[in-house]
Parts: structure tokens; C-alpha cells; sequence
């Protein structure tokens, strides 16, 4: 008997359209299913068809289209009560288990058909042109239909059964359609297990279950390896098996046959009326009715407010919103994570958390409750009621339209106060209620509300609700899609880029304004897409598309006639202005523009790459910054020095490229011509009048200025700002051809047939062995400079202050370095609070001074003193043990979190308001981080400041290898050895992250390129084994040996030679004081590449 | 005021023509709209209502061009479809309301008012604060005709009103009908010619989309006079009879086929004369109807 119903099951989807849809919506999702799950993540030697890599894109694809399998699932026998069949069905001598089995297994087969869109996807996926052959295995099908039977299916099975069984107890489609969300909601939940074991064994998806299986396993095996069913992972499944078997039981126990549920029957049987012939004397009285503009903003009033608590009401939408607080109290338990300690819950980073976490319970409402609102009416039958009243189909669009955002509002509320709980959870009190609101109401919402408007749209034309519900999600897709292809113009990208970050600094800063202006742009759009949405919605009983399409001029009324051509006005002339900024005013470079660009600057300039230029020897400059409006010009000259051993006829002078700045007048002493040849590279040639003679001086003026135009599309600059604004010397001009501006990456260069491209050059190399950077157009300067800004900032770079004055209503300050220092400098202005100390040492006897200062951000004084102790702290140490601080002052600025990162100049160190400002660090289970990081920029000074190394593979072990060891042997004299090892037991993880990233051979110590896991992460644990077993003594006094040696101003050797110290010089140093029994480890430490020993 | 139709056609794009050059002139007071199930009466009566195109011909009420002027006639239209849902967790003050809105009654004090004595006229008026899931067939139709009435209609279209009605709400349901007066243009549309016959001062019967008949009730009966003959038969005789008569209808009366036959003279052999019923009259038409069509 079952077999019947199982075959009649079949046959009914066989015919329904939604089985292919569903089939084919997941198969071309899957097609694109790798790329779109590891979309930004670096995938380093894992192949794109890797085992792991396919059991991870099945696991999240079939749990992000859980809601799918709700789908099929659940209607199966609700479907019997929505068509009130039941009682016929009912009355028939079927049997409970039978009817139940047949159904069940019938829509089961269906759903894996459906969901083996994935697999077929999946392989044809690995056939598509985009992928680089190098970044696959060989194609072997057996693996993804392996991976299908052991991540997807046991995954469908519990969830079919789950919702199988929901849908036949609760009878209710919108309970079906959100149930997916709760094992979304239990995925989510178990990422807060902080057991790896337990949370393997938990995730429904087996996400984590496949990362915790290959954890220990080498990158290659990982990429090779297939993934043995056994284990944590045979666990995972027969758990979530078992559960789906629990839940068919308890369906099975709890169902019944009866058509009425009993308990609400009662309940209803109490309607009867008492008084029946009491009719005929009433009076219906005579009302005016009114349909002008008053009574259509009536009508809206009402419906929006009908139809957000026609979805209030729901118990279902109330699962939502408290699935979505308690997956915020859960989830933001880290946050601002920074070398393993957590920031205090400042407002900015819960709402981000509660952004990111959020973001699929919003997506599930927009979804689904548009589709209810859109078919309310017709799912209750009452829409011909409604349709022969004279209410405008606009109307009452947007008031569903509105309801639904109202309905966004709530939850949004309801986030807030979650947030607002977990930071009085961990006593934080400064509750900021305008970050809050800005942060959903600018950002959140006005998404919401676009997509809402696509989704209303789509709605009303296609006249299918599961086709639109599927349309919508495919038009999400597709738009991300678009914007990972470049296609991401605010103007014809669907809802214009994200709001820039928000800064404690500089707010939402210069961002906000070209927001509003795009929203408003693209809300037009909506508008738009609402007003065409309501006239060829269905009206009636006429559902084909074109005919609604063609009645829809009849229902031009002329109001909605006149809002339609005002919302067209409008939508054209705020895109024209949009347009006349991003693409008039700035130039607007797609992606193949600007590879285009980069490829012929290189096939044009690199001739110029190693031609003999003068070098910069003294700067001097007056920068006008103007913060309000983000201009800034910069006046003066610099010293240039023919050090080469022939004449220097032309000089060549790279603006940097960005469309705000100009190089206004530039010009030579003893005169020039100029040879523009390469002018569309923003690269001058200047012919001087009388040769530059080796060791002869010439004075280059010019004027540089950034002016800021109307706005951008997409990000813009954020180094100049309205607070925190940061730059460096690399935006002034530079001499000769800029290596930067080649294009990086391999397969593009390969298709654009340019040689492969050498990162960092060899050891040996020449020309590189003479440049302390690329393209390094200095070995040293003077320097001299006079910033001004506006009257509450403060503005800084290197050298002494020697004035400071006002006028002009502005700030003027006047610097000077009394010492040679590197052409690396940058230019800081802000509002800040300062905190003043000095550091006072006795060298040679005579005492000497040092001001400290840390400039920083009012709020922003948690961990200021953290930092001053690490500022005298290292001061100290390093003089000690590596010979002197060379400058008279050390400065601490802190800039906005558009980066993270603080860098080390001359004398000062510009620090991200993300890392050590705002880091909440308790001393009994976190490592110092605010002071680690100062220690670690104020090592610079000594290695990068005073030593430098020459441009070639392993130039930064000796900048930042040593500076790491500086930093943590001061972390290991102020505190303890246990919060070293803590310390170095992150590094371990940082290491081993990045070289699962890795796609190349990794490169030892000695002749590491840009690879931070092994210059920072490896390079400290390797550095900190080597004093361990040769003595912190004697590392201390190779190292001292080699600044003194190598100082780039006085250094003994590099008096002597034109060429920088690289890491030979360095392990010659280490070999010297170490004794010979232990001569080997510098081999393997630094020179092989052999596994930590830590 | 009067609801004129003229030469109106609908064929659905599977074929079948709905309405076939449909021409009515419907005066105000109850009209009824008598046809079999699938005649076209929907068609009909949701194209007047606004809610269906028709390929072609006319509709007009008082200078309304109805198909051209939607909205206008929207304002005087009150329309009950045959099969409606109502939302189920709202109650009837709720939905009565909100459809006030709908229907431009804008001034809220007057609403109230107009949704309560709506109420009370449809005799829900103690139930109107439970939700609308637990209403009878019987409740749930009132309520449909309380929202009809809600704007006062000069037009006003009900499909169908009674099916599945017992004969105590029909007779309520009609009870408020009855009462809306001569100001009205009301169409009734059933399948129920006793409908017909207790309330309507003008009919038509449509079959297979086309108008057979259209007048006044009495009229037409008066049409029929010492035509109809009964005889009650033997089940094995039916075929013979009816190839021998025109049998406008069979009926079982205690287990035996009753039929009804049309006859200019006596037949003779068993037939007595009878009054005609308006039922007579509407199998009649069909009758003919149907058989023209056949030959």
C-alpha cells in the first residue's frame, strides 16, 4: 500500500514544475558553487577539486538551501489541507504508517533529485573555462559522488525528516518555509562550542567536522587526500541521522487523522449568535467616500499598518527574532580580535557583528515575506474582493512595501537591545545609541529596502510565488556575482557599494554623503520598480504576462502618472550628477583598465628601471593640510645628489598615480626641458640644461596638491581625511620607474604575455643589492617641514617641533630632523588628546633625553599607559643592548581603522585606532598586546631606522625577524616566560595558517619574500630558540655588531660600499658568537626550511 | 441608472467562448442571472466586475464605460465573488474596517459607525470581535455581503450567494438583499431558480454563453401557460419518452422519474397539465438551447 502512495507522490512532483526548478536553480548555483563558497579565501596549494574542498562546498551549499529541502519536505502533507482534501483522503483505508512512509519516501526521492543538482553542478563546475588547470586535480567523478553520499545525504536525510515532520504536525506553510532558518540557527550555535570535538561532532553541515578530521594532516595530503568516513565524522553523521529518525518517530506517534485539531475545534464552536431577527430595523447610514490624495494616504496608513501586524502576529517572525538575539549573544563573544585579545564590546563592533550575523535572518524575511505579502490576498482568496474596490494597486504595494521594512525595524530593535544586553553583560556602559541607529538604519535597512523593492518586483510580474521566491535569490547571487567580476560602477551596480567603515575617529567621514546620494539614487529605482511592479500585478483573473502587461496603460492613473514621471525626473538627474562626479569630475577605471594601464607602464617604462638618477639628499616642504574639505598642497623642494660615476642629462620623475593629485610646477635649478612622451603615465622626463656631474647637487621644486572632487565610485581615498588624516612620502613625486605599478598577478601577466615576475630579487642582484627598497630613490635625507591644518588638529612628522604657532585660524607646526634620517616619513593630522612622558639615558656619560608622546583619540585611553611603559621599557633596552636611540623624540600617533597596522618612521609611529587602542587586555589571561606591538615598532628604529637592508630576499628578516625578537625579549622582561610561550604559541598558529595558504615551496628565513607568516610568525619562534641555546647575550651582541657595522649613516662596512646589508651579513654576525658545536642551528634555523621546534 | 451590456464576448484562450455576443440591459432593482454550472455567469459577472478583459463589446453604467473606466465604476461597485476566503486570524471588525478604507470611507467616526450598523443589519454584530476562522458558511457570507454594501453601491454583484447556504441563512441572506430598494442595480447570479423566483423583478438565463431568455419572471411564465405537461413514468420508459417528447426535465418523485414535457396541444397518454414553475422555464431554455446546438 505504501508503494502506491510513494508512486502517486512521485508522479504528482513529477508533473509539478517547482521539482525542476528547485533541480536546476541548485545545479547552476553549483556550477559557480567553489568559487562563490571560497570566494576570497586563499586557497594556497588546495586544489579547487580537492576532496576536502568539494566536501566543503557540498556541506555549505546544501546548508544554505536547507530552505530548499523545507520546501519539498514540508509541504508533502500539508499540501493534503491546503487543497482540503484531507477528508477525503482521510476516509480512505490507508494506514497511518503506510500514508506517512509513501509520502515521505516519495518526496524524499524527489528531494534528492533535486539536490543532486549539486552534484551534477559540481562536476560540470570543474570544466569551466575560468578555472586555471594548475589549480586542479585530475577530474575524477567518483570523488564527488563519494563526497554527495557522505556530507549531503545523510545531511538531507535529517533534515527532510525534520521538516516531513513539522510540516505534518503544524500544518503551517510560513513554519515551513522559516524552519530553515533554525538549522541555521543550531549551525550557528555550534560554532560558539569552544570544543573542537564537540563542535565536529555537532555542525549539521560538517563544516568543521571536515576541518577537524584533516587538522593535523600536511597541505598536501589535505589537497590530495580523500576524506575517510570514520571517526569524528562517521559520529557527525549517524547524529544528525539519528536525530532525523527520532523526529520521524515522534511525527509518527504525534500525527493523526483528524481533519480538525481538537484543542482549537472547542474554541471555535463558541461563535454562536443570539439574537437573529433584530435586522431589519437597521439604518445604514450615509457616509462620504472619498478618493482623492487624503483618502489614498489613508488607505496607505492602513494597509502598511494591516500588513505589518498581519506579519507581527506570527509566531514564525518571532522565531526569527529570537533566533537572531540569541545568536548575537552568542556569537560576538569575540570581538575585534587582534593577536588573540578581544577589544572591549564598543559599539561599532557589536553592530558589525550584529550586521554580519544578522544578515541571513534579514535575507530570510525579505525572501519569504515578500512572497506572502505579494500572494496574501490570493493565498486567502480574497483578492477578488480586493481587487474590485477602488484602491490603487500602488497603494497597496507600498503599504505591503512599507509593512515589510516596519517589519525589518522590529528586528532591528530587537538586535539592539541584544547588543545593548551583551554590553551591560560584560560591564561595558558607554551604550553610543546613534552608532547603533546609524549603523542599521544607513546601512542595514537601506539594503533591505532595495532588495525588497527587487523582490516586490519580481513578485508581481512573474506570478509564481516559489519561481519568484527562487528569482529573488538567484537576483542576489547574480549581483554579488557581478561585483566579484568588477562589474561594481555605483551606478549600474544594484544598490550602489557598501557605507565605508565607521571610525571612533572620523565617523562615517567622507564617505556618507556620496552614500546617501547613491541610495537615494537606487531608491528611486525601487520606486521605480514598485510603481511598474503595481500596475502589472495581477488584477483579477487575468494572469498571463502579456496581457497584464498590455492592459497596464489603463491603469496609468493620473496621480501615480505624475509620481512616475517625478520619480523619473528625479532618478535621471541624481544619476546624471551621480555620474558627472564619479566619471567627470574623477575618472572611473574599470578592472581591465587598470590592468591595461599597468601592463604598457611596464612594456613601455621598465627600460628606465636601473638608469643612473640622482638621489633625494635633503627635503624640505611646506604641507597645507585642509581637513575639512580633504585638500592638501604640498610646496617645496628637495636635494638631489648625482652619487653615479657618469653625467645625469635627464631626470625622471614619476607623479604618483591617483586622479586628486596634481603636480602643479615642478622645475630644476640651471633649467630644463621636458620630454612628455610618457605623460599618460603621469611620468615626466626632464632635460636639464648643463649635465649633473657625479657628486654634484640640484634643487628640484615643486608644488603638489590633493584636491578632493565631487566623490568617487566605490571606496575612496582614505588616507586623507576629515580626522586622521595619514600619508607618506610615497604619494610625492619619486625618481624613475616605479615597480609598484606592475601588474602581480601570474596568470594575468601570463596573459597578457609579460616574463614572470621576480617579487624580490636574488642576493646577488646588483642593482637591488644598492636599493634599500624598490625603486628606493634616497640613501638618507635632511629633513625639514612646516605642516599646517585647521585649528583642532594637531599635525605631525618626523624630527624636533621648533615652532608652533596659529594663524590664519590654523595650526602651524615647524619640524626639523637634526640628524640624517631615512626618506621615509609621514605627514599625521588629527584631534588628539597627548599624553607626555620623558625616558631619560646617560650615554657616554652625558644624559640625554627623550620626549615621549602618544597622540591619541579623546576616547581612546584604555591601554596608553600599556603603551608609554613599553615605550621606556624598549627604549631601554634597546639602548642597552643594541647601541643608541638616535633621535631626540619618540611619537605615537593613532589614525583611523580604514588599516590595520602601525609602522614605523623616523621618530614616529602612526598606530591603527583597531589594534592596541581599544584592546581590552586582561593581564591574567592575555598577552600585552598594546605593549608587544609598541615594542615591536619602536625595534624599527634600530632595524629599518639605523640599518637597512639591501632589497633582495631577506631583506625582511632583518626588519622585521629582529624586530619580533627585540619586541618579545622586552615582552619577556616585563612580564613573565609563560606569556612569551602564550605569545609564541599564536605565532605557531599564524605559521601554520599561512602556510596552509602557501602555493609555492616555502622559502627559508634567509631568503624569505613577502611571506609574513614566516619573516613574523616563524622568524620570532626560530629567533627565540636560537638565544635560548646560544644565550640572549650573545644575540644581543651580534646584533649590536651589525648595526654598528652597517648603521646606514655611519656604519663601519657601509661607509664602504654603495651596498645595503643583506641576510649573509647577518648569520655571519650570528656565526661569530656561536660556539661550534651549535654552528649547525643557524643552518637549520635560518638557512633550511625545517618544521618548528617550539 | 442602468447597467447596459452590449455584444460582449469572451473566448479563453483554450477555446472555449465564455460569452457569446452577451447584449442585457439591466434596469436598477434585483436582476437574476440563471444558468447551469460553467454557462458563463462568472465570465459575465466578473467582467462587469472589473476584474476580467472581454475581447470585445460594451458595458456601461449610467455614463460609467465600464471597461474602460475602471476605477469609476469601483467606486459604486459592491461585488461578493462565488468562492472567497477571509483571513483567518482577524475578526470581522477588523476586515470590515479595513475594507472601509479600501473603499474611500476616509472619515473614521463614520466608518465606525457605517461598520457597525453593517454589522448588526448582517446580524454579526455580537461576534464581531472573534476572529473570522471560526465563522459558518452561513456567517462567512454575510460578512461578504456587509463588505459589499460597505460604499453604498449603485451596482451590486453577487455570484452565486446562497450554494451551499441551509435554508434559514438563505432566507437572512436574502432578507438584507431584499432590502437594499429600488436605487440599486443588484445581479444575482445562481443556479437556484427558486432564487430567482422569490426575488427578482427582472431575469435572464444564460447557457453556454449565450443569453436564451432574458424578461420578467412573470412574463415568461405566462410565456409557458397550458404548455407544460407532467407524468410521472416507469425508469425503463425514460429513453422512449424522450425521443418521443420534448422532456424539459426528470425529476424523481418517491423513486419514480417525474417528467415534464413542452407541448403546444394535449399529448394525451397519461399527461396532465400543470402550472409552470420558473424551473420549467429554465430547463425549458436549456432544452432548447442544448439541442440546437447538438443538431
Amino acid at each position: 500500500m505504501w508503494y502506491n502512495i510513494f508512486k502517486f507522490e512521485i508522479q504528482y512532483r513529477i508533473k509539478r514544475a517547482d521539482t525542476y526548478v528547485f533541480f536546476l536553480f541548485l545545479f547552476l548555483f553549483s556550477i559557480v558553487g567553489v568559487d562563490f563558497i571560497f570566494q576570497g579565501s586563499d586557497m594556497g596549494l588546495m586544489k579547487k577539486n580537492s576532496p576536502i574542498v568539494i566536501a566543503k562546498t557540498m556541506g555549505a551549499i546544501t546548508g544554505l538551501f536547507m530552505i530548499l529541502a523545507s520546501m519539498i519536505m514540508g509541504v508533502s502533507v500539508l499540501r493534503d489541507f491546503e487543497y482540503h482534501i484531507e477528508s477525503l483522503i482521510f476516509t480512505t483505508p490507508i494506514n497511518k504508517k503506510d500514508y506517512l512512509l509513501g509520502r515521505f519516501l516519495g518526496s524524499f526521492t524527489v528531494l534528492l533529485f533535486a539536490f543532486t543538482g549539486i552534484l551534477f553542478g559540481m562536476i560540470l563546475g570543474e570544466f569551466m573555462p575560468w578555472h586555471n588547470p594548475e589549480h586542479l586535480l585530475a577530474f575524477n567523478a567518483l570523488i564527488y559522488v563519494k563526497m554527495f553520499i557522505m556530507i549531503t545525504l545523510p545531511t538531507l536525510f535529517f533534515g527532510a525528516s525534520l521538516f516531513f515532520v513539522t510540516g505534518a504536525l503544524t500544518r503551517n506553510l510560513v513554519v515551513v518555509y522559516t524552519q530553515g532558518i533554525i538549522v541555521f540557527v543550531i549551525f550557528m550555535l555550534t560554532k560558539a562550542i569552544t570544543n573542537d570535538f564537540w563542535q565536529a561532532i555537532l555542525d549539521p553541515f560538517s563544516l568543521t567536522t571536515t576541518t577537524f578530521v584533516t587538522k593535523s594532516w600536511s597541505t598536501l595530503t589535505k589537497s590530495t587526500q580523500e576524506i575517510p568516513f570514520i571517526g569524528v565524522l562517521l559520529y557527525n553523521k549517524l547524529f544528525w541521522v539519528a536525530i532525523g529518525i527520532i523526529a520521524m518517530i515522534y511525527g509518527y506517534k504525534k500525527f493523526n487523522f483528524n481533519v480538525v485539531k481538537e484543542k482549537k475545534a472547542k474554541k471555535n464552536q463558541k461563535l454562536v449568535i443570539k439574537r437573529t431577527n433584530e435586522v431589519n430595523d437597521v439604518v445604514i447610514p450615509q457616509v462620504k467616500k472619498q478618493y482623492g490624495l487624503l483618502s489614498k494616504w489613508n488607505q496607505l496608513k492602513q494597509f502598511t499598518w494591516f500588513y505589518f501586524t498581519s506579519i507581527f502576529k506570527q509566531s514564525s517572525f518571532w522565531g526569527i527574532v529570537i533566533c537572531g538575539m540569541i545568536i548575537i549573544l552568542i556569537n560576538s563573544v569575540n570581538l575585534g580580535t587582534v593577536y588573540g585579545v578581544d577589544s572591549y564590546p564598543a559599539t561599532y563592533f557589536i553592530v558589525e557583528e550584529l550586521k554580519e550575523t544578522s544578515m541571513y535572518f534579514f535575507i530570510v524575511l525579505l525572501v519569504f515575506y515578500s512572497g506572502e505579502l505579494v500572494w496574501k490576498e490570493r493565498g486567502a482568496k480574497l483578492d477578488l474582493i480586493y481587487d474590485a474596490t477602488p484602491m490603487s494597486n500602488f497603494i497597496k504595494l507600498l503599504g505591503k512595501y512599507i509593512g515589510l521594512n516596519l517589519i525589518y525595524v522590529v528586528l532591528i530593535f530587537a538586535l539592539i537591545g541584544s547588543g545593548i544586553i551583551f554590553q551591560t553583560l560584560n560591564g561595558y556602559y558607554k551604550y553610543e545609541f546613534q552608532v547603533y541607529l546609524s549603523g542599521f538604519f544607513l546601512e542595514i535597512l537601506p539594503f533591505l529596502a532595495l532588495y525588497t523593492c527587487i523582490a516586490f518586483f519580481i513578485q508581481s510580474i512573474v506570478n509564481h510565488k516559489f519561481l519568484g521566491i527562487m528569482l529573488v535569490i538567484v537576483f542576489f547571487i547574480a549581483n554579488i556575482v557581478l561585483g566579484l567580476f568588477g562589474f561594481d560602477h555605483d551606478l549600474y551596480f544594484f544598490g550602489g557599494s557598501a557605507l565605508g567603515a565607521y571610525s571612533d575617529m572620523n565617523g562615517y567621514g567622507h564617505f556618507f554623503k556620496p552614500y546617501l546620494i547613491i541610495k537615494a539614487y537606487w531608491f528611486l529605482f525601487g520606486m521605480l520598480l514598485l510603481i511598474i511592479g503595481s500596475l502589472v500585478n495581477v488584477r483579477g483573473v487575468e494572469t498571463n504576462v502579456w496581457k497584464r502587461i498590455k492592459a497596464s496603460k489603463n491603469r496609468l492613473s493620473k496621480p501615480l502618472f505624475i509620481l512616475t514621471t517625478m520619480v523619473c525626473l528625479l532618478f535621471i538627474t541624481i544619476g546624471s550628477f551621480i555620474f558627472y562626479n564619479t566619471n567627470v569630475l574623477n575618472a572611473y577605471w574599470t578592472n581591465s583598465k587598470a590592468t591595461d594601464f599597468r601592463v604598457t607602464y611596464e612594456k613601455e617604462l621598465k627600460q628606465f628601471e636601473y638608469i643612473p638618477q640622482p638621489k633625494i639628499v635633503a627635503v624640505n616642504l611646506q604641507v597645507e593640510l585642509y581637513p575639512t574639505t580633504r585638500d592638501y598642497t604640498v610646496e617645496g623642494y628637495y636635494i638631489l645628489k648625482n652619487n653615479a660615476t657618469e653625467d645625469i642629462k635627464s631626470i625622471h620623475i614619476q607623479k604618483f598615480i591617483e586622479e586628486n593629485i596634481t603636480l602643479d610646477t615642478i622645475s630644476f635649478e640651471g633649467g630644463f626641458t621636458i620630454d612628455n612622451k610618457y605623460g599618460k603615465f603621469d611620468y615626466s622626463i626632464f632635460i636639464l640644461n648643463a649635465a649633473l656631474k657625479p657628486g654634484d647637487v640640484i634643487k628640484m621644486h615643486f608644488k603638489q596638491s590633493f584636491t578632493t572632487k565631487g566623490f568617487e565610485s566605490g571606496n575612496s581615498n582614505v588616507n586623507i581625511n576629515n580626522n586622521g588624516t595619514f600619508f607618506n612620502n610615497t604619494d610625492l613625486p619619486t625618481i624613475g620607474y616605479t615597480k609598484k605599478y606592475e601588474l602581480n598577478d601570474a596568470d594575468t601577466r601570463k596573459e597578457y604575455s609579460l616574463p614572470i615576475r621576480i617579487h624580490t630579487a636574488n642576493r646577488n642582484d646588483l642593482n637591488e643589492l644598492k636599493n634599500a627598497r624598490n625603486g628606493s630613490d634616497s640613501d638618507g635625507i635632511n629633513f625639514e617641514m612646516i605642516i599646517g591644518t585647521s585649528k583642532d588638529q594637531t599635525a605631525l612628522a618626523p624630527g624636533n617641533l621648533l615652532r608652533k604657532w596659529t594663524e590664519n585660524n590654523r595650526n602651524y607646526f615647524h619640524y626639523k630632523m637634526k640628524k640624517t634620517m631615512i626618506n621615509f616619513y609621514a605627514i599625521v593630522s588629527a584631534e588628539y588628546e597627548i599624553k607626555k612622558d620623558e625616558w631619560i639615558t646617560s650615554q657616554d656619560s652625558i644624559a640625554k633625553t627623550v620626549d615621549l608622546e602618544i597622540y591619541f583619540h579623546k576616547a581612546h585611553n584604555y591601554n596608553i599607559d600599556r603603551m608609554m611603559t613599553s615605550m621606556k621599557a624598549s627604549l631601554t633596552y634597546f639602548s642597552n643592548n643594541f647601541g643608541p636611540y638616535q633621535y631626540e623624540q619618540l611619537r605615537i600617533m593613532e589614525f583611523p581603522r580604514y588599516a590595520e597596522f602601525a609602522q614605523s618612521f623616523p621618530g614616529t609611529i602612526p598606530f591603527s585606532e583597531a589594534i592596541g587602542f581599544v584592546l581590552d587586555i586582561d593581564d591574567k589571561k592575555d598577552v600585552d598586546m598594546a605593549f608587544y606591538v609598541t615594542a615591536h615598532e619602536i625595534a624599527h628604529q634600530w632595524f629599518g631606522m639605523q640599518v637597512e637592508a639591501a632589497n633582495v630576499k631577506g631583506r625582511l628578516t632583518i626588519l622585521e625577524t629582529l624586530s619580533q625578537y627585540a619586541a618579545i625579549m622586552v615582552l619577556k622582561q616585563h612580564y613573565s616566560e609563560e606569556k612569551v610561550f602564550q605569545f609564541l604559541e599564536t605565532q605557531k598558529e599564524n605559521y601554520k595558517k599561512g602556510k596552509d595558504r602557501e602555493d609555492a615551496k616555502e622559502p627559508s628565513l634567509a631568503l624569505v619574500e613577502d611571506q609574513d607568516y614566516i619573516y613574523y610568525a616563524k622568524g620570532v619562534i626560530n629567533m627565540y630558540e636560537f638565544q635560548k641555546v646560544i644565550g640572549e647575550e650573545n644575540v644581543n651582541k651580534a646584533l649590536r655588531y651589525f648595526l654598528k657595522d652597517w648603521n646606514t649613516t655611519n656604519g663601519k662596512l657601509k661607509m664602504n660600499t654603495d651596498r645595503y646589508a643583506t641576510t649573509q651579513d647577518l648569520l655571519d654576525y650570528f656565526r661569530e658568537v656561536t660556539p661550534e658545536s651549535n654552528q649547525y642551528l643557524i643552518t637549520d634555523l635560518f638557512e633550511k626550511v625545517k618544521p618548528l621546534k617550539l | 441608472m442602468k447597467l447596459i451590456i452590449d455584444n460582449l464576448s469572451k473566448t479563453y484562450s483554450n477555446g472555449v467562448k465564455a460569452l457569446q455576443n452577451i447584449s442585457l440591459e439591466i434596469p436598477t432593482g434585483m436582476f437574476g442571472l440563471l444558468g447551469p454550472n460553467g454557462a458563463g455567469k462568472s465570465t459575465l459577472m466578473r467582467t462587469i466586475a472589473t476584474l476580467q478583459e472581454a475581447d470585445s463589446g460594451y458595458i456601461s453604467l449610467g455614463n460609467i464605460d465600464v471597461l474602460k473606466q475602471k476605477n469609476e465604476l469601483r467606486q459604486v461597485l459592491g461585488y461578493l465573488p462565488q468562492q472567497f476566503g477571509l483571513y483567518p486570524k482577524i475578526s470581522a471588525e477588523v476586515l470590515l474596517n479595513h475594507f472601509a478604507v479600501l473603499k474611500g470611507i476616509t472619515h473614521k467616526g463614520e466608518r465606525k459607525n457605517l461598520v457597525d450598523s453593517l454589522l448588526h443589519k448582517t446580524n454579526l454584530y455580537d461576534v464581531k470581535k472573534q476572529n473570522l476562522k471560526g465563522y459558518s458558511g452561513g456567517m462567512k457570507q454575510r460578512f461578504g455581503i456587509a463588505q459589499a454594501l460597505l460604499n453604498n453601491p449603485k451596482l451590486l454583484i453577487v455570484d452565486e450567494p446562497t450554494a451551499g447556504l441551509d435554508p434559514l441563512e438563505r432566507n437572512r441572506f436574502y432578507n438584507v438583499l431584499s432590502e437594499l430598494g429600488e436605487q440599486t442595480v443588484i445581479i444575482l447570479s445562481t443556479h437556484i431558480v427558486d432564487d430567482v423566483k422569490e426575488l427578482c423583478t427582472n431575469m435572464a438565463i444564460i447557457n453556454q454563453g449565450q443569453v436564451c431568455l432574458k424578461g420578467n419572471p412573470l412574463q415568461i411564465l405566462e410565456n409557458l401557460k397550458g404548455r407544460v405537461y407532467k407524468k410521472t413514468i416507469e425508469k425503463l420508459e425514460l429513453k422512449a419518452y424522450k425521443q418521443d417528447y420534448k422532456v424539459i426535465s426528470e425529476k424523481l418523485f418517491l423513486g419514480k422519474p417525474t417528467i415534464h414535457i413542452l407541448s403546444d396541444a394535449n399529448p394525451g397518454d397519461g399527461f396532465s397539465l400543470i402550472n409552470a414553475e420558473l424551473e420549467d422555464v429554465y430547463f425549458s431554455e436549456i432544452f432548447n438551447n442544448t439541442n440546437a446546438k447538438s443538431i
